[in-house]
């Protein structure tokens, strides 16, 4: 599968990028392991997924051409 | 909702008042402007603060905050929310809510808990830009 990752907040900036796109994704754990490879340090990090702008809660079923977000605590107003 | 680059303007706030003028069914309007406040961490006061919003997610949560606020305060008419994006500078205003009613008692509630909402519920972050041009990314409390 093809799918898009966002990084905001704090993330955008331990990855250097607010953007990443990753192929021959098998499933979300798949994803998760590759972004975990590629960016160790996230771990350390608090934040919620948010797949096609929707929070999601657990480990949720992905289809080429989605848009998954790493979101840190919210923190506006 | 409608976000802005850099601080909401007075020309922006007195539009929004303007406007909740024109519902003759309204007898109450709360108005809330959230201010960039020149807090100080490890000696450092802040100069300003960068904001970020995951857009394509905002519009769709600030509808359900709308739906939320309108289905518990039922003479809520109105609810105008305007947050910046970028820079907004330390007493600059970076947020507004305005809610009218027909009455003072939902407008009032419904206006603190919208902006609880706001704060809990829009992907939306901050950093702070301390006055040596240093940074560092703020939570909530």
């Amino acid at each position: 599968m093809e799918i898009s990752v966002l990084f905001f907040g704090v993330l955008s900036e331990i990855t250097g990028t607010s953007r990443k796109h990753y192929s021959g994704i098998k499933s979300f754990a798949d994803l998760k392991q590759r972004i975990g490879d590629d960016f160790p340090e996230i771990v350390h990090y608090n934040f919620r997924i948010a797949v096609n702008n929707k929070l999601v809660n657990e480990d949720p079923l992905l289809s080429s051409g989605d848009e998954v977000a790493y979101l840190p605590p919210f923190a506006g107003g | 909702m409608h976000l802005i680059n850099g601080p909401v303007t007075t020309g922006a706030i007195s539009e929004i008042i303007a406007k909740g003028g024109e519902d003759r069914e309204c007898g109450a309007h709360s108005l809330f402007l959230g201010q960039v406040r020149r807090d100080q961490a490890d000696g450092k006061f802040v100069r300003a603060i960068e904001y970020s919003v995951y857009e394509e997610m905002v519009i769709p949560e600030a509808d359900k905050i709308f739906k939320s606020i309108m289905s518990e305060f039922d003479d809520v008419k109105t609810i105008e929310i305007i947050h910046s994006k970028g820079l907004v500078k330390a007493g600059e205003i970076s947020l507004l809510v305005m809610v009218s009613a027909g009455h003072r008692d939902h407008s009032s509630k419904a206006c603190a808990k919208a902006v609880e909402l706001i704060k809990g519920k829009l992907p939306i972050w901050k950093k702070e830009i301390f006055e040596d041009d240093s940074a560092q990314w703020r939570e909530n409390e």
